[in-house]
C-alpha cells in the first residue's frame, strides 16, 4: 500500500480539528493563540497535500501560498502576543473571560 | 511502502504532540509540545516532495514564532496565574460540535477521488524561488504578493511595539529609566 493524498488530508483535518478545539474550549490566553498557530498548520499541509495532485505548473501554486500563510502568520502572532502583554500587565490574569472588556 | 511508514510516524507524532497541546497544563510545555508538531509536519513536507516548505517551516515557524511565543510566555511567567481553570462548562458543548464537524468534513473528504499526480514539480529552493521572483510581463506576479507582505510585517512589528511598549512618561517607565 502507498502513501495516498487522502491519508494527508486526514491528518490535516484531524490537526486542524485539534487546533479549533484549543482555541475555542481552552481558558488560558496562550493556549488560545497557540491553537489557532496549530490550525493554520493544518491549512498548510492541506495545501501542500492537494498541491501534489496536480500536474506542472499548477502544482507550485499549492506550494507558493503556503509561505504567504506562514507570513501572515508570524505577523499575527506578533500583533497577537503584543496585546497579551497589555492586557496582562493591567489584569494580571491569563483568562479570556478577564478580557472580556477592552477599554484599555 | 516505505515513505507510508514515514508518513505514519510522522503523523503520530504531529497527533500526539497536538493532542498534548491540548491536554498540558503549563503553557510552556503546551509551547514544546507545538514546536515537536511543525517539527514533524515539516518532515512530512518533506516527505511529499517540497523541501523548501519543510526548512521554512523549522526557520520561521518552529524557529521564530514559537520563539516569539516561548520568551512572551517566561517575559510574563505565564504559570503565575494558577487560579485559571483548564476548561470550563462550554467546551462540554464545543469539544463534540467540533468532533462532529471534523466527521462531517472527513466524509465529504474521503468520499472525493484524489491521486498523486505524476508530473508533479518537486518544490526544491530554485524553482520555488524562480517562481516567485518571476518578474516577467506574462509571469504569475507573485513578488507583488511578496512586497505587500514586506508591508504587512513591518506594520505587524510597528503595531505590536506600539502596543506592548510602556506608556512614555508614566510611573513604571520612569522607574526603570532610574535602575540603568
Amino acid at each position: 500500500m502507498e502513501l495516498q493524498p487522502i491519508f494527508i488530508q486526514v491528518l490535516a483535518l484531524v490537526i486542524f480539528a485539534i487546533g479549533i478545539i484549543v482555541a475555542i474550549s481552552r481558558r488560558n490566553l496562550f493556549f488560545v493563540l497557540m491553537g489557532i498557530e496549530l490550525a493554520l498548520n493544518a491549512v498548510n499541509l492541506s495545501f501542500i497535500g492537494f498541491s501534489k495532485t496536480f500536474p506542472a505548473d499548477a502544482s507550485l501554486v499549492g506550494q507558493i501560498v503556503p509561505l504567504f500563510t506562514i507570513a501572515i502568520a508570524a505577523a499575527e502572532a506578533c500583533v497577537g502576543f503584543a496585546m497579551v502583554i497589555l492586557i496582562f500587565r493591567n489584569r494580571e490574569s491569563v483568562d479570556a473571560d478577564s478580557y472580556s472588556n477592552m477599554r484599555g | 511502502m516505505l515513505a507510508l511508514i514515514y508518513f505514519i510516524i510522522l503523523a503520530v507524532i504531529a497527533v500526539g504532540a497536538a493532542v498534548c497541546v491540548l491536554l498540558s497544563r503549563h503553557p510552556l510545555y503546551g509551547a514544546l509540545s507545538l514546536i515537536v508538531s511543525m517539527v514533524s509536519l515539516a518532515g512530512i513536507y518533506g516527505l511529499v516532495g517540497s523541501p523548501f516548505l519543510g526548512v521554512v517551516q523549522i526557520m520561521v515557524y518552529a524557529g521564530a514564532i514559537m520563539m516569539l511565543v516561548t520568551f512572551v510566555i517566561m517575559v510574563l511567567n505565564g504559570a503565575r496565574d494558577s487560579r485559571t481553570p483548564m476548561f470550563d462548562k462550554v467546551s462540554l458543548f464545543i469539544i463534540p460540535a467540533v468532533l462532529v464537524l471534523a466527521a462531517l468534513v472527513g466524509v465529504a473528504l474521503v468520499r472525493a477521488p484524489l491521486a498523486f499526480d505524476a508530473a508533479t514539480v518537486r518544490g526544491s529552493v530554485a524553482v520555488t524561488s524562480e517562481t516567485l521572483f518571476n518578474v516577467a510581463q506574462g509571469g504569475p506576479g507573485y513578488f507583488i504578493l511578496f512586497e505587500v507582505l514586506g508591508l504587512l510585517l513591518l506594520s505587524a512589528m510597528v503595531a505590536a511595539v506600539l502596543l506592548a511598549k510602556k506608556r512614555l512618561g508614566s510611573v513604571d517607565s520612569e522607574n526603570v529609566e532610574e535602575k540603568h
